[in-house]
């Protein structure tokens, strides 16, 4: 379905076996993941720091990581650099901030595009050229990498991805994940154009009917499956069958064909009859796509904000139990917290600066949201919302609103690093500092998500992109 | 679409290249020409100087310092000018009634039922210098259709055919309003669909294969002994087994342009305006198995992606400007730069190509990229030998050499010297152009108009530059004597070489489509 799908899965297969030699072997692990970095054969970066924070809430002290060809091959307390090797000190050691909700570098046709479709793809419309004084910008934010999506005005909003910011890297290497999710709008009303209540409602019928689709899709292509197995099975049946009655039937056949001459008759074949081999489903790009989303392959993320289309959707969606749902914006969400709690519906906010809001409907967006759906048990995921490309650079800025409006630090950092790796299926490639994963790295002179902390150094895909220099 | 609006251009057109066709007739109309030249550029080594250069049968079959002309050989005497291989454009959509801008997806639609033999766009071919045109659908589409290879001669489209299956033209870059999102699915879809329809004949062949079998076997019959019409699918990345059970008539006529395109059969053309559609472009070709065979149509500012274009190994055709100007985002600065350079370091092979703009013809792209540091031979090379290659037309095209097309330009001075101008040209072997028997430009230099024919434009006031009774740039061997020196010196044929441009930009507004694709 995706050409570079099968590329995607070979890909990592080979992470998986890069980690397993990592854990069971000593600290010079294989690196044969070098084509995902940029940088040349052998470049290698040793950093020391005070305190690395492998995941959220696993601290080691004192301890220091080791980086080569785009990976980290060990993490331990008395590494030595080899030679060549670069050293870097800091305070604190974290992986890379990965921006849930964003349209950095995605071509502004696209974000505006309304044939958009489910099967749609973003990193088609992904620009790797944009200009890198912006990448560097972003980049020193923290942020390293980003689930980036299409036409968030639309209802369906095709297959969003994950990427990688790197100023020099600019081919498919950028890219961490093609299919990462598949993107939905329900009663959005952006560019003014209000939407009335009924419009809406209708909306949720169409996501939830986009889904319906997959799966019923799917749920065809599972009957033709057994359909044919079945037919096949038959007609093996049948042609055994036959075929040991050949003699016989050659037999009968020349008697009869005797018996009409003799007759004079004019001599008919038998008529032969089988069941017809059955049709199978007629191919739907869109429905492919859908049908991965309905089976809880890919993630579905719903742009909703209203509690009239929320408590609509949920009771819909509760029918597709398989489907990973994301919510993405949700407004109006707290009502609806413990159920959201229940069923394991993860929530994407963007607590944007009062006068920054996307939509209308985030206007009574409260920044405490985050922190009551957190309180109330849900999972909980920060993005910068995707009205400004260069919205990205701010992530920090926007968790620190919600941080400050009762999430707890650790939730936010979560849900700025493994939090969002895990939800969009790249947690075996970014999101942790654990050997074998990519070494997408922050170096900085504090504790993370504080306002006074800075970043010092910034790793992506291994290579050193920021420093204190530039 | 059939309603022709610029009907009294192309009218005039008609008359004025009937006149062009009459005048080159008389000239040479045997199958062999003798042409001395002063010197030669061959393309192929050094230069020669007071050679001839024989061609029989549409073909070089001597050329030297040293050639003996053979008593009967009709010789066509520019023992003042320079010889050079007939320019080779690469890719163009100019000369066709208009291109296919409308249908996303048809790879079935050829040129040569749009290709207008009368175009001006050929006559001005001539004038130029170009022998050979890669005529190719326009860039606004998805997969735009089947172009042709043309010579700028000729009454009919057969007449004028160079090669006939040129390939397909594909377009990585959506038109205006369209997102290259959506761009890339339907190009995906469109080999997507290919694979599809090919697997549904192959099984409905075999169904019905088997069918027959058992329906034997019940009535007692022998089967007899059908075997597939068809052929096995050729190709390398992706094949449907079975194909051969197909007769290849069965293959649905509108997608079997791509079938030979993943089969490897036929060359593609890929248009890619922005550095970001370069990646689609490639992944198309790779993953359908045809990027030994990709030509990039790009823009100037796709030399950002010079590195991945290396990588693929696929050359590029290059339009006008060359220069490539960028704002920086928060100083507002300017930087220029020159594309081809780009190219060139990162081991990309390009050719030159006019933008189908006339003003920026081939000379012109060639001798700007001399302007901007490349040796003259690299800089003709993009117009002439590697165009030629891109083409798959490498062994017949490109430079003077025995063997090689009869394609010979002459100039009346260097052909990268802004003062120099063509004054005949020979297509394999025939001389098709004079320029002392070029009615337009007479019209335009002398304000003559020589009996029996039609002003030129058929506007009246045509003959306005007689007013300065200047001689002709282009009066031949006159002029050639004098060397590009004299000519900077000399003040008024420059000036009259522009008023001629001027004069032709508002005569051909009426029959090339202008930026239609750029």
């Amino acid at each position: 379905m995706h050409p570079q799908a099968t590329h995607w899965a070979t890909h990592r297969a080979l992470c998986w076996t890069v980690l397993a030699a990592a854990f069971g072997g000593p600290v010079s692990a294989s690196t044969d993941g070098g084509k995902t970095s940029a940088s040349p054969a052998g470049s290698v970066t040793l950093i020391k720091a005070a305190k690395v924070i492998l995941r959220p809430g696993k601290i080691e002290e004192h301890t220091s990581v080791l980086v080569q060809d785009g990976k980290i091959i060990a993490i331990g307390a008395n590494l030595t650099a080899p030679e060549g090797a670069r050293e870097i000190e800091g305070e604190v050691v974290c992986a890379g901030f990965i921006d849930a909700w964003s349209s950095f570098g995605v071509d502004a046709d696209a974000l505006r595009d309304e044939r958009v479709s489910a099967a749609s793809l973003t990193t088609d419309a992904w620009d790797p050229y944009v200009d890198e004084r912006f990448r560097l910008d972003v980049l020193r934010g923290g942020v390293t990498s980003m689930r980036v999506g299409l036409a968030p005005n639309a209802k369906v909003g095709g297959v969003g991805a994950v990427v990688r910011l790197h100023p020099r890297i600019s081919d498919r290497r950028a890219i961490v994940l093609a299919d990462a999710c598949i993107a939905l709008g329900v009663g959005i009303t952006r560019s003014s154009r209000g939407l009335d209540p009924f419009d809406r409602l209708a909306d949720v019928d169409r996501a939830l009917g986009a889904v319906g689709d997959g799966w019923s899709y799917l749920q065809d292509k599972v009957e033709y499956k057994h359909e044919l197995e079945a037919w096949q099975k038959t007609v093996a049946d049948k042609e055994k069958e036959l075929e040991d009655g050949a003699k016989k039937a050659k037999k009968d056949r020349e008697k009869e064909k005797g018996d009409a001459e003799k007759a004079g008759k004019e001599f008919k074949e038998k008529a032969y009859k089988e069941d017809k081999r059955p049709k199978p489903p007629r191919f739907d790009d869109d429905k492919e796509v859908l049908a991965r989303a309905a089976n809880g392959e890919l993630p579905v993320v719903v742009e909703v904000h209203r509690a009239v289309e929320l408590r609509s959707f949920l009771d819909g969606a509760a029918r597709y139990d398989r489907t990973r749902w994301i919510l993405a914006g949700a407004s109006e969400s707290l009502p609806f917290a413990k159920q959201l709690a229940d069923h394991g519906i993860t929530v994407l906010v963007s607590p944007t600066p009062m006068g920054q809001m996307r939509t209308e409907e985030m206007r009574d967006a409260d920044p405490s949201l985050a922190g009551r759906l957190s309180e109330a048990g849900v999972k909980v995921l920060i993005g910068s919302g995707m009205e400004r490309p260069l919205g990205s650079r701010d992530l920090a800025l926007v968790a620190q609103i919600a941080i400050g409006n009762g999430l707890p630090r650790e939730k936010a950092f979560e849900a700025l690093t493994l939090g969002a790796a895990r939800a969009f299926d790249v947690a075996d490639r970014i999101g942790s500092v654990e050997v074998g994963k990519d070494a997408d790295l922050l170096v900085l002179d504090g504790e993370p998500l504080l306002a006074a902390t800075r970043v010092r150094y910034v790793l992506s895909a291994g290579d050193l992109v920021i420093t204190p220099e530039n | 679409m059939l309603l022709n609006p610029i009907r009294p251009a192309a009218l005039r057109s008609t008359l004025s290249v009937l006149a062009l066709v009459l005048a080159a007739g008389v000239a040479v109309a045997q199958d062999r020409i003798a042409i001395k030249a002063g010197r030669i550029i061959t393309q192929a080594g050094p230069e020669i100087l007071n050679g001839v250069i024989v061609i029989e049968n549409g073909r070089i079959s001597a050329i030297g310092a040293d050639v003996k002309v053979p008593w009967d050989v009709p010789v066509l005497d520019a023992s003042k000018m320079t010889a050079m291989p007939g320019f080779v454009e690469a890719h163009s959509f100019r000369g066709m009634d208009r291109p296919n801008e409308n249908v996303d997806v048809a790879p079935f639609l050829s040129v040569r039922d749009s290709i207008d033999p009368i175009a001006f766009y050929f006559e001005e071919c001539l004038r130029y210098g170009i022998t050979t045109i890669n005529v190719q659908q326009g860039n606004q589409c998805v997969i735009g259709g089947q172009g042709l290879i043309v010579k700028p001669f000729g009454l009919t489209v057969e007449e004028m055919l160079v090669r006939p299956d040129a390939g397909l033209k594909l377009s990585a870059t959506p038109k205006f309003g369209f997102s290259s999102a959506t761009q890339a699915q339907s190009l995906r879809n469109a080999f997507g669909e290919l694979r599809r329809h090919l697997e549904q004949l192959v099984a409905d062949a075999k169904d019905g294969n088997d069918r027959a079998r058992r329906e034997a076997l019940f009535q007692g019959r022998d089967l007899e002994g059908e075997k597939g019409k068809g052929k096995a699918m050729g190709g390398t990345t992706w094949k449907v087994d079975g194909l051969e059970l197909v007769p290849r008539g069965e293959v649905d006529g509108k997608m079997e342009p791509l079938l030979d395109l993943v089969e490897g059969r036929v060359n593609a053309y890929i248009y890619c305006g922005r550095a970001m559609d370069v990646r689609t472009a490639l992944e198309v070709a790779r993953d359908n198995g045809f990027l030994a065979r990709t030509t990039l149509i790009v823009d100037g500012s796709c030399w950002k992606a010079a590195a991945q274009i290396a990588e693929a190994g696929v050359p590029v055709v290059l339009g006008a400007p060359l220069t490539v100007i960028e704002r920086d985002p928060i100083t507002g600065k300017e930087t220029e730069t020159f594309a081809p350079t780009e190219f060139q370091k990162k081991g990309v092979r390009f050719a030159f190509s006019s933008s189908n703009s006339t003003t920026e013809s081939l000379w012109f792209q060639a001798a700007t990229a001399v302007a901007n540091g490349f040796t003259r031979e690299a800089a003709l090379d993009a117009v002439t030998k590697n165009a030629a290659e891109f083409l798959g037309l490498g062994k017949r095209l490109g430079s003077l050499e025995v063997g090689k097309d009869g394609n010979v330009a002459l100039f009346s001075g260097d052909p990268l010297s802004i003062t120099a101008t063509v004054q005949y040209v020979v297509i394999e072997g025939k001389q098709v152009y004079d320029r002392s028997k070029d009615i337009r430009v007479k019209s335009l230099m002398e304000g003559k108009i020589p009996a029996g024919t039609t002003p030129m434009g058929g506007d009246a006031d045509a003959g306005h530059v007689h007013d300065d009774g200047c001689g002709t740039i282009g009066d031949d061997e006159h002029d050639a004597k004098k060397d590009d020196k004299d000519k900077k010196d000399e003040k008024k044929p420059a000036d009259k070489k522009d008023e001629k441009k001027e004069e032709k930009k508002d005569d051909k507004t009426g029959d090339e489509k202008k930026g239609s694709g750029n």
